[in-house]
């Protein structure tokens, strides 16, 4: 996760850097620490330095990890031409190297020559078939085509050995949804929230899941997930309002008669109503009137 | 006792500097060597990465098992500990011996054999050579008085008990040396590269480190765990929340 010192430090680095106040390098080694995607900016700023036999020389060993990032950023900003020049040059100075075959081979990917790209990968992975990158980059590959079936296979499979990965975790939930598999996806998003509790993003869209699977069981837990998000986010978060209001009132439906708790939940509903009214009043005071009829639509 | 001993500069420049070099030259040369000998095809067994990863897993829900709803963690609890194919479960008697897995293993006894070498050769081949040629000298005076109990560190290879504690004999200049490198040898080989002989003589003690007993350990852990979903709770802390930002 990055915090928030750091995105601080680099907005301010990215400023700096966007009005000629140098500093580029240090920009491009925290995006790379940080794992960051600005590719468009680490392709202009990183190529500036490459361009410059001076500053490049300078860098020591380091010279040659710029090569791989710049070529990564190129391929995701469809510049192949930028890309092929960096790894031809990383080829020359590592021949045989497997970090440069993952180049190439995600190279033959960013062309769109997927069985190419594929067979670069199967051989990557029989020299070493515990590399994690290449696992992800086939899944990423399979998504890429519109194959998600072919995705989730390999996405179970890599979980299969690499279970602690929370980030494969993220991407199977998320083709899960896409497919409409919430149960599915909901023990991706249980499995998310156990890796990393505190993270609100998980709660609310464990929520997300759980409202749409349905029944009064599940809404209920989809409110608790709402409000455990309202609580992470400091009431900040207006998906998770929407969802405490949503719920409450799907719960109200399908409970008629049988109330139990029906006093409390209804108190947290006409706050979390209040509180986006105010917050509408404040930021979007033009959309107020749809918000109050939607409201009142669901009887608050 | 009275008088102190005087000792030629002789001996600094021809015992307590080359001395100092000498080990200096070949904790470097052994860094080189050993880095040379290590096994490039680090496969490591695929049983052994999913169990390492399995711990994780089961530690993050053993931590967050109060943020999941009961029915789901109970299915993760059966899923990692039932005693057919819980995934930490390890039936007894399958559990490998630590020792025959190294036996099993040429490749892993292979590694063990070059650590080892590069660390005893060049020991012994230093030891004798100091032996040799600087055995009975005294290098150094250290500008502190010290009690009689450092003697035995100071002052080995002197057998005279009337010397000052303070006096180094060139033995045991070599053996502050060995241990003593460490700081220097992070300086100029970057953190992680330093030969450090304590830190090896630990793993290797630490060898036999079973993967089958920390999954039983977790497994242990999960068993007595108590699920209380800490969710409802949260209703009302959301709902002190919203009344702080709304009123």
């Amino acid at each position: 996760m990055v915090t928030r010192t750091e995105e601080e430090e680099v907005n301010r680095l990215e400023n700096q850097v966007e009005n000629g106040g140098g500093g580029a390098w240090e920009y491009l080694c925290l995006v790379h620490k940080l794992k960051l995607r600005r590719s468009d900016l680490v392709l202009k700023h990183g190529l500036s330095i490459l361009n410059d036999s001076k500053k490049r020389s300078a860098l020591g060993p380091e010279e040659w990890t710029l090569y791989e990032q710049v070529a990564v950023a190129a391929m995701d900003c469809q510049s192949l031409d930028v890309a092929k020049d960096c790894i031809k040059v990383l080829q020359k100075k590592f021949p045989g190297s497997k970090r440069v075959g993952r180049l190439e081979a995600m190279l033959l990917e960013a062309r769109g020559l997927w069985s190419e790209a594929e067979n670069a990968y199967s051989s990557l992975l029989e020299e070493n078939p515990f590399d994690q990158v290449v696992h992800k980059r086939r899944a990423a590959m399979a998504k890429a085509q519109g194959n998600t079936s072919a995705a989730i296979d390999w996405l179970n499979k890599y979980l299969d050995l690499f279970m602690a990965d929370h980030e494969a975790w993220r991407e199977l939930a998320e083709i899960y949804v896409s497919l409409q598999m919430y149960k599915q996806s909901a023990f991706c998003y249980e499995e998310l929230i156990l890796s990393q509790p505190t993270v609100p993003l998980y709660h609310l869209a464990y929520a997300d899941v759980l409202y749409t699977l349905g029944g009064l069981e599940n809404l209920q837990m989809a409110k608790k997930y709402y409000a455990s998000t309202i609580d992470l986010t400091g009431g900040k978060s207006t998906r998770a309002l929407f969802g405490i209001c949503l719920c409450t009132s799907a719960i109200a439906q399908l409970s008629k008669g049988r109330s139990k708790e029906d006093k409390e939940s209804s108190e947290l509903q006409s706050l979390s109503a209040m509180a986006l009214e105010k917050d509408y009043k404040q930021r979007a005071p033009s959309n107020l009137s749809v918000l109050s009829s939607t409201l009142r639509s669901l009887k608050i | 006792m009275g008088e102190d001993l005087v000792l030629d500069t002789a001996i600094r420049d021809w015992v307590l500097i080359p001395l100092s070099v000498v080990m200096v030259l070949i904790g470097i040369l052994r860094y080189f060597v050993s880095k040379l000998m290590r096994s490039s095809s680090q496969l490591s067994d695929p049983k052994i990465i999913k169990e390492g990863q399995v711990v994780i897993r089961a530690r993050n829900l053993r931590a967050g098992a109060n943020f999941i709803p009961a029915k789901s963690f109970r299915a993760r609890k059966f899923y990692y500990s039932n005693e057919e194919n819980g995934l930490l479960y390890v039936p007894k008697g399958q559990a490998q011996n630590p020792q025959a897995q190294m036996f099993s293993d040429p490749n892993m006894a292979m590694d063990m054999m070059k650590k080892n070498l590069s660390m005893i050769i060049p020991q012994t081949l230093t030891f004798a050579w100091v032996n040799f040629f600087f055995s009975g000298f005294v290098a150094a005076k250290i500008p502190f008085p010290l009690t009689q109990r450092f003697r035995s560190m100071l002052q080995n290879g002197i057998d005279l008990s009337t010397v000052d504690v303070s006096y180094v004999s060139s033995r045991s200049w070599y053996f502050l040396n060995l241990f003593g490198l460490r700081g220097l040898f992070s300086l100029i080989l970057g953190e992680e590269n330093a030969t450090d002989d304590t830190q090896r003589m630990m793993q290797m003690s630490g060898f036999g480190f079973d993967p089958s007993k920390s999954l039983g350990a977790e497994k242990d852990a999960l068993d007595i765990i108590q699920h209380e979903w800490t969710l409802p709770k949260f209703e009302q802390r959301a709902g002190a929340v919203l009344r702080k930002l709304v009123y």
